[in-house]
């Protein structure tokens, strides 16, 4: 466990050190989120609520997707592979701490690193700019953190069995931009899921990628209560548990596989 | 000239056999691309279609502002996928770009063949299929003009994106790294394109007329094209600078650039 | 005879950037950058002719690669001046790296993803090769490299070795007066080494190429190397023969003797006991101030001897010496 909390550490101090990347990152996630704001004032012009999202909540949308977006890292996450393809993997597997961990710390400590100097200064600046809206209890702000961490399980465990396809192929790439594509169209990233027709907009809540990025701005916005709260925090616990599950059967298969043919 | 021309063919036409190698995997990836780039587009379509117009445009109309953007964008991206920032950076750190130094070929020319990627081809599909929806759905008072301005306009963009990712390239001589801020023009320049540009504050599209003007390049021109009133009052003028910007923008990116090799040499890396 | 490369008062200095501490560090840094001046080349003059076969030798940071990148006209002097083959050669690029080539051992100068034969027929297009020249110089090449095992493999598959032979041949295709080798040996195992060493005197006795060799391994230089240029801290500290070199600077030997009984001082003048093991003596004594012969004389008389053996300093001693002792400094 010391170990686990040693990797999250070391990961999060380094995640501060990129200084320059992360304002850069953080100035182009702002300007992104103004465009996408702009689009939604003008989609709605005196239309203050459709489908139940309001205008304000539509914005504050478009500020909270681009504030995550680098907490997450839901779109652009090759590290482990890279580890497999120079041949880092073979001490990361001799650790003495479970691979999945191993990579778990460090991705929270990078999640945590870009939350700090990214996301929240982020959506400061942004709420300067627009009338935006923030949870109203103490206890809507313990489930939105509640789903962050969950978000960011799901999120993980995909990325890991993402990566892992490495193990098996030269251009796990291809596989990596495909699958990041997915959770890019189905994680309501783009447009407000609430503003699609509503048998797309309950498939891609299914998802585990809506899970990971609507759900959590939902708890956010206040536009999700009782039995469908319950469902979505249901939803991404079914999902953290698969993904961690079959991530273990794929990476033992992986391992195996690695160990006979030497990589 | 023609040595040079008939080098960089050769140099691609490597690339392009060696990314075709596995034919069936490359076809599956163009493809996948087209349709998550193309789920954009949908997804504004089944929003917009709980609204009904976008700043007073239709869903076809901004189909071929959206479409050129990302058709151009797709064309640029591939032809001039070595000046890809994200790409360039890595090169000029790990040497090569030391080693293209030294050989006796011109080194633009150079960095123009260091890479090809041809899985653009999704964009381009998708940016075409976009194109070709607004056409059917949006009513163009189709003149000799009109038509003609299409591929005009296609080739300027080209330059303009073709011009940022020399600006973008360039920088990374300075800076070692990528600078994630140059997405902010680039992806995000071809983002806003891809609507009609009054939608957004003034202070982006000052930006986005004066340090990257985008605008002469999508907004205007198809103000033109669909004969659509201009809500911001521009002079009809505006409609026909797009050569004149594109043309512009890359004689100054390629200055820059050429600046930034001699600078280059003499700090070293 | 015209010196083929001719460095005249040759600098170079970098700013070295301080980077302002914290987040908004990070910002201001963009505005007002502190630095401090560092002197990677000073003052440096040297002469090289054709055929000549040089070893540029000096610890990590001593200015080896900013000389070599001044030479290959990637950088720019800050002043002084420099000519290679009648070319400036940061001035005129194109023409003058038509007749250099260049093999740097940490990375390699051919396509990535390319079979080592396809890489190498992209070089004849590059420098325009004629055709007939190339076959020969390939077969040739072929032959003495062993590259046709490896000819259809990407080179990304290549062993360090492998790659490195593909690399020299690929730098001498275009037939280049002059080569730079830049660590051509580094992480190869003792036969490959072997291999590319002998490659590297076959091309300088037969073509007479001039070769200008960078390495740290300093049996690369006293296999090949007659002249040997020592640079440290931005100065040119030795230019000179090998030999010269070693025979001032590696004046320490050492003498090893079993003696055929114990004494308990086994002293002798001008040489100093370095380790004793019952018996078994070594001794350090310099050259300068005894013979070895003289040495083993005095020792036989005092003292009855079972066997000896007389050994000079491994040369990587005597540049360690040079470097860390500062011996060349005045």
């Amino acid at each position: 466990m010391n170990a686990f909390f040693a990797t999250i550490h070391t990961s999060f101090r380094r995640q501060l050190t990129y200084r320059a990347a992360n304002l850069s990152g953080l100035f182009t996630n702002l300007m992104f989120g103004f465009f996408r704001a702009a689009v939604l004032i003008a989609l709605y012009q005196e239309q203050t609520s459709v489908n139940g999202l309001s205008i304000r909540g539509a914005i504050t949308y478009a500020g909270l997707t681009q504030s995550l977006i680098g907490v997450m890292s839901f779109f652009h996450w090759y590290d482990l592979m890279h580890t497999v393809y120079d041949g880092r993997v073979g001490a990361d597997l001799l650790r003495p701490i479970n691979y999945f961990s191993y990579w778990l710390g460090i991705d929270i400590g990078r999640a945590f690193g870009s939350l700090i100097i990214r996301g929240l200064p982020l959506f400061l600046v942004f709420s300067f700019f627009y009338n935006i809206i923030l949870p109203e209890s103490l206890i809507q702000w313990s489930l939105f953190a509640l789903s962050i961490v969950f978000a960011l399980l799901i999120s993980f465990s995909w990325r890991f069995l993402v990566n892992l396809a490495s193990f098996w192929t030269p251009n796990a790439l291809g596989i990596g931009r495909f699958a990041f594509g997915l959770s890019w169209i189905f994680s309501g990233f783009y447009f407000p899921l609430a503003l699609f027709p509503d048998w797309l907009a309950n498939f891609c809540r299914l998802t585990p990628f809506g899970a990971s990025l609507y759900f959590p701005i939902q708890v956010f916005i206040g536009n999700i209560r009782g039995a469908e709260l319950l469902q979505g925090f249901l939803i991404q616990i079914f999902w953290i548990v698969t993904l961690v599950i079959f991530g273990h059967i794929i990476l033992a298969q992986g391992v195996k596989k690695l160990v006979i043919q030497g990589g | 000239m023609r040595r040079n021309l008939s080098l960089l063919f050769r140099l691609l036409r490597i690339q392009i056999r060696s990314q075709l190698q596995y034919p069936a995997s490359f076809v599956m990836e163009v493809l996948s691309q087209a349709m998550i780039l193309g789920f954009f587009f949908a997804a504004f379509a089944l929003t917009l279609s709980q609204f009904g117009d976008i700043g007073g445009w239709t869903l076809g109309e901004v189909a071929l502002l959206w479409g050129l953007a990302e058709f151009s964008f797709g064309m640029m991206d591939m032809v001039f996928s070595g000046f890809d920032y994200d790409a360039f950076g890595p090169l000029v750190i790990k040497g090569t770009f030391d080693q293209l130094l030294l050989r006796p070929v011109n080194i633009t020319l150079q960095v123009l063949g260091s890479r090809f990627v041809l899985r653009r081809l999704g964009k381009i599909i998708e940016g075409l299929i976009i194109f070709i929806i607004g056409l059917s759905l949006s009513n163009v008072d189709w003149t000799l003009g009109r038509i003609l301005y299409i591929p005009v306009l296609i080739l300027c963009q080209v330059l303009f994106f073709g011009s940022l990712f020399i600006f973008g390239a360039t920088t990374t001589f300075w800076t070692k790294e990528r600078l994630e801020i140059l997405n902010v023009f680039t992806y995000g320049g071809s983002e806003i394109m891809s609507y009609p540009m009054h939608i957004f504050p003034r202070a982006i599209r000052l930006l986005f007329s004066f340090v990257v003007p985008a605008i002469f390049l999508s907004y205007f021109p198809m103000i033109y094209i669909l004969d659509k009133p201009n809500p911001l009052n521009m002079p009809v003028f505006t409609s026909f600078l797009a050569p004149f910007i594109a043309i512009s923008m890359f004689w100054l990116s390629l200055k820059f650039w050429r600046f930034g090799i001699k600078n280059y040499q003499s700090t070293g890396s | 005879m015209e010196a083929i490369i001719k460095a005249d008062r040759l600098s170079k200095d970098y700013k070295i950037y301080k980077d302002h501490k914290g987040y908004l560090g990070a910002l201001r840094n963009l505005f007002d950058r502190r630095f401090t001046l560092v002197h990677a080349v000073n003052d440096v003059s040297f002469k090289i002719y054709p055929g000549e076969l040089i070893g540029y030798i000096g610890p990590n940071g001593a200015g080896k690669s900013t000389t070599i990148k001044m030479l290959t006209g990637l950088l720019v002097p800050t002043s002084g001046e420099v000519q290679v083959n009648g070319f400036v050669p940061w001035k005129d690029r194109k023409d003058y790296v038509k007749h250099i080539g260049a093999v740097f051992g940490q990375r390699t100068t051919l396509w990535w993803d390319l079979p080592v034969r396809d890489s190498l027929d992209l070089l004849k297009h590059i420098y325009e090769i004629p055709s007939d020249r190339f076959k020969q110089n390939l077969n040739s090449f072929r032959e003495i490299l062993e590259l046709d095992s490896f000819m259809d493999t990407p080179v990304r598959s290549l062993s360090l070795g492998q790659r490195m032979r593909a690399d020299l041949c690929a730098a001498l295709l275009h037939d280049p007066k002059l080569i730079f080798l830049d660590e051509p040996t580094i992480g190869l195992d003792v036969v490959a080494k072997q291999r590319v060493r002998e490659f590297i005197q076959f091309i300088n006795a037969k073509r007479g190429t001039t070769i200008l060799l960078t390495t740290h391994d300093t049996a690369d230089i006293a296999k090949l190397c007659k002249r040997v240029m020592i640079i440290d801290h931005g100065k040119i500290l030795y230019d000179g023969e090998f030999d010269e070199l070693i025979k001032y600077y590696g004046g320490s030997r050492v003498l090893s003797v079993e003696f055929a009984e114990f004494y308990q001082y086994p002293t002798i003048d001008q040489a100093k006991i370095v380790q004793r093991d019952g018996v078994n003596v070594i001794y350090s004594f310099k050259r300068e101030n005894i013979s070895a012969s003289k040495l083993i004389h005095q020792l036989s008389e005092k003292y009855r001897i079972r066997d000896l053996e007389v050994q000079d300093q491994a040369i990587e001693d005597v540049i360690r010496d040079i470097y860390e002792n500062q011996l060349l400094y005045n």
